[in-house]
């Protein structure tokens, strides 16, 4: 009388889940999870001329790890990285909160109009154009020389500075669009609830809304943060080749001098020193991570 | 008026945001052929040189291929995934989605050299169609996050309504799920279509001799000669994105006035 | 008002030893039980109690881990929901937003092979029967929260089921409309004399409402019973407490003969109840006798009660307009009981502190043991 085996795993939820979600998955395996794991062998096998050689080798972890070069470039990316991170967080949080607190409720989906906007133009030209408002003879110098402020044109680029402007202004929208959404989810009542019960309105933004924010901060953080440290662009095009990162380290590694265990090595490196920090950041933020969602 | 401290911020923000935007133009109209102030003159010279460049043409064409066929297949792998993560719960799930969320926060440059390992350790020749494995990899969780949002808001039992009413499931998904969820796979594809058009390091390591919008750009980055065509090109991308950015809000907006449903912000 | 449906009709909807598991949450443990044709049935329960449950194991969205539901004599198992004799009212109502009235109505009717003129003038039918004549073309999302649930109730009718299920529908509507909607709702069922199915966690509504109510605590049916039988005749404490108000008295068991039980009861005295007062489960703990409050009458200056009376003191007044509760301290309990007086016309209410008399009589109290 009562349905086969068969059916009954048929019309369990758990089994038209694993259909329903197959063909994403199939595909992120073999698209995402096979080469991530294909990287993870070759930064163990050795390096012939023009081949690969299939032999089990630490080699390449100790050659990357001793060079001081890839020390230098995994400390700045790391160091650029950060810098990045803390100033278009900083720059974030405010807009964020004014989006969500002061910005009339209708008028909310143009204000994110607006700072998406410059995210969907070319990332390539819009580098580029920091190059030409940092340049030599760039926009800021024709004004600070123009107006008498400054004898010679300031050097700007080709420096971490200007790199991280550059990263800071590209992230943008990442950064805000996770502190917005979390800002949005605070009951507005809870503030008036720490009015009522006699904070001031800073000690209330301290104590209620900060805390209740921190989730969006620390996806902000994650979600700026990575990507950042393997940035190729950026360091080329501002950083004139100069200051490179852990990205065009790869790049020279896989494509130009062709050593790709040493540039897989240099690859997994790098991941797993982000996935350390990254780990790091986020068990020190756990309280605020913890509770529903 | 509230906050003016905020509000001043808010605006200076603004322009920090646009300052590289604004300046397209300015120097895409400029005769002088550095990049510099003070401006020299007006002229449409560099647009000319813009839609009589033949490599250009080939790369606009590669990159639409690219594009649209990333939305096409970032979008159904999108509607399976986000299908998956809104409706069942099944062992395992959040590492599943995990993986398929990955190249959100992955840098490009790792997707870009695994794919680039395997493709050549297995004798796949470079061409648009590595290019597009590539991107739909990374468009995809964008596009789940797109579509999680039009699902979840999705009320199941106006599907099991329809079910209970007589309707198959595949013409539940027809009449009932599909027409709801729309405006969220426009947007869906909308928004792979443009990381696809955008996107650099992928198509810089898996596209071999061809060449997509790009990579055309970063070649000529370093020919100053070149550089007043490339503000010219900015400025066409950056009027292109409003235009579509514009018409998907409109059609976000629709798609919400249709069903009576709430407002809950913006394109992203 | 309660019409009793004859014991006689046949049976439309069987449950044989229904089990439901979620994972290792037992949600349904063993529900054996029957509806019969033409009834107004309703699951009641807290939430979380597996009312829902069993409601959408007979519309077929939720497959049962063992026993088998049997409707209008056929086993279920193998019938999916879109090929059941059912149709839903959901608690959301499920009105298609991008839809009409009309389209949402006639939804159903997609395969029906009848002409389209046809098809529209049972769409018509279907709404003037829910009171909503010519609101067709209009859009189903700017209805209001009463309108959508006449769309749905015209939606799942259109199609003549053999029961029709309502998962608490009058949950989302405010007081005014939800009593509006519960008169109508009878009237409809009687018209058209289908099986209905409700699902609420209000006892008031199912009071109203009912045939016969299930009630259920945690998976399982603690008593099915018309109304009338519920309230006067619960058979579980647990029962008594969640349909209407039940004060709760101490009781010890004196004798026990075939023909009564004595009782000594703080506060009442001693007393005898009939066999038919004792409720049929037995909860193993003390005795305990249960009184609704309207059983309890205050007694005025130069009142006698017609049976027995107890001495109390007035320890709250909590008025109602119609009603004024009155909680009172039975002299030697220490717990106070309530007891409901209707204010009729030159009645005074009394202050907190008075000293009354309750007047009582043992046969309206319900033994617990």
């Amino acid at each position: 009388m009562s349905a086969s085996p068969w059916k009954r795993l048929k019309q369990s939820e758990a089994f038209n889940g694993y259909v329903m979600v197959s063909p994403t998955l199939i595909y992120a395996i073999l698209m995402l999870a096979a080469p991530l794991g294909m990287i993870v062998a070759y930064s163990f096998f050795k390096d012939g001329y023009l081949e690969v050689i299939h032999e089990f080798t630490f080699e390449n972890y100790i050659q990357a790890w001793t060079d001081p070069i890839f020390q230098a470039i995994l400390f700045r990316s790391v160091l650029v990285s950060m810098l990045v991170t803390l100033v278009t967080v900083v720059l974030a949080f405010p807009i964020a909160y004014f989006i969500s607190f002061v910005v009339p409720a209708q008028k909310k989906s143009l204000w994110l109009f607006l700072i998406t906007i410059p995210f969907w133009t070319s990332y390539l030209i819009r580098v580029f154009q920091w190059k030409v408002i940092l340049n030599y003879n760039g926009v800021i110098n024709s004004i600070l020389t123009g107006l008498g402020i400054v004898d010679q044109p300031l050097q700007m680029l080709n420096s971490v500075g200007a790199i991280t402007v550059t990263l800071a202004h590209a992230y943008a929208p990442f950064a805000i669009l996770p502190i917005f959404v979390s800002l949005e989810k605070i009951d507005r009542s809870f503030l008036e609830a720490g009015r009522d019960l006699g904070e001031s309105p800073f000690m209330t933004f301290w104590r209620v809304t900060l805390p209740l924010a921190m989730p969006g901060v620390v996806g902000a953080v994650m979600i700026v943060f990575i990507p950042t440290i393997g940035d190729y662009v950026t360091p080329e095009l501002i950083g004139g080749g100069k200051l490179p990162m852990v990205a065009n380290m790869i790049q020279q590694n896989m494509l130009k001098i062709d050593n790709k265990p040493l540039g897989s090595a240099i690859a997994v490196s790098s991941m797993l020193v982000v996935a350390v920090i990254a780990l790091v950041f986020l068990f020190l933020n756990r309280r605020f991570l913890r509770g529903p969602k | 008026m509230k906050s003016p401290g905020l509000r001043l911020f808010a605006f200076a923000y603004l322009i920090f945001l646009y300052a590289p935007i604004v300046l397209l133009p300015i120097f895409a109209f400029n005769s002088g052929t550095i990049i510099a102030f003070p401006l020299k003159g007006f002229t449409l010279h560099w647009f000319d040189q813009l839609f009589s460049n033949a490599t250009l043409g080939q790369a606009l064409r590669n990159s639409l291929i690219i594009a649209v066929s990333t939305a096409i297949f970032a979008t159904t792998l999108g509607i399976f995934a986000a299908r998956a993560s809104t409706r069942y719960r099944f062992p395992g799930k959040p590492g599943i989605m995990g993986l398929i969320m990955l190249p959100l926060v992955l840098p490009e440059i790792i997707v870009a050299v695994s794919l680039l390992i395997v493709l050549l350790g297995i004798g796949v020749p470079l061409s648009i169609f590595t290019v597009i494995l590539g991107h739909v990899l990374a468009a995809t969780p964008y596009a789940i996050a797109v579509l999680n949002a039009a699902f979840s808001s999705l009320d199941k039992s106006l599907e099991e309504a329809a079910y209970d009413l007589g309707e198959t499931k595949w013409s539940t998904f027809r009449l009932i799920t599909l027409p709801l969820v729309l405006p969220g796979i426009v947007s869906s594809m909308l928004m792979a279509f443009t990381i696809s058009l955008d996107e650099f390091i992928i198509a810089f390591f898996l596209a071999g001799e061809q060449v997509t919008l790009p990579t055309y750009i970063f070649s000529q980055l370093r020919f100053p000669k070149q550089i007043p065509m490339i503000m010219a090109l900015g400025t066409c991308l950056v009027i292109a994105s409003i235009v579509l950015l514009t018409i998907a809000e409109y059609a976000r907006r629709r798609g919400i006035a249709k069903t009576g449903a709430k407002d809950t912000g913006g394109f992203l | 008002m309660t019409i009793k449906t004859a014991s006689d009709r046949p049976t439309m909807i069987e449950f044989r030893e229904v089990q439901k598991y979620y994972g290792d949450y037992h949600a349904l443990r063993g529900i054996s039980a029957e509806i019969r044709a033409g009834e107004f049935f309703s699951l009641l329960g807290p939430s979380g109690c597996g009312k829902t449950t069993l409601l959408r194991t007979i519309a077929g969205f939720e497959d049962i881990s063992s026993g088998a539901v049997l409707i209008d004599g056929k086993d279920m198992s193998n019938v999916p929901a879109n090929k059941r004799p059912t149709n839903m009212v959901f608690q959301s109502y499920a009105i298609f937003p991008h839809l009409t009235v009309a389209e949402n109505v006639g939804f159903g009717l997609r395969r029906d092979p009848r002409s389209s003129a046809e098809k529209a003038r049972a769409v018509e039918e279907a709404l003037e029967l829910v009171g909503l004549k010519g609101y067709g073309p209009r859009a189903a999302h700017a209805m209001s929260g009463g309108q959508r649930q006449r769309v749905a109730l015209a939606r799942a009718l259109i199609l003549k089921p053999k029961v029709l299920l309502l998962d608490e529908p009058m949950s989302a509507l405010d007081k005014k409309i939800r009593e509006q909607m519960q008169v109508e709702l009878i009237k409809l069922q009687r018209e058209l004399g289908i099986t209905f199915v409700l699902v609420t966690h209000d006892q008031e509504e199912a009071l109203v409402m009912s045939d016969r109510i299930a009630v259920m605590f945690d998976g399982e049916i603690a008593q099915l019973a018309d109304p009338e039988t519920l309230y006067r005749h619960p058979n579980s404490r647990r029962v008594a407490n969640f349909i209407g108000v039940m004060n709760f008295l101490p009781a010890r068991v004196t004798a026990e003969s075939d023909s009564h039980v004595a009782l000594e009861v703080p506060g009442l005295g001693p007393l005898e109840v009939t066999p038919d007062q004792v409720a049929a489960q037995t909860s193993g703990g003390e005795a305990t006798v249960g009184f609704r409050p309207e059983t309890l009458t205050l007694l005025y200056e130069g009142q006698t009660a017609s049976d027995r009376e107890a001495p109390g003191v007035i320890d709250e007044v909590v008025y109602y307009g119609d009603m004024t509760y009155y909680d009172i301290r039975l002299d030697g309990v220490s717990a106070p009981v309530r007891i409901s007086m209707r204010n009729v016309f030159g009645r005074p209410v009394l202050d907190v502190g008075s000293r009354i008399r309750v007047a009582w009589s043992p046969g309206a109290l319900v033994l617990f043991r």
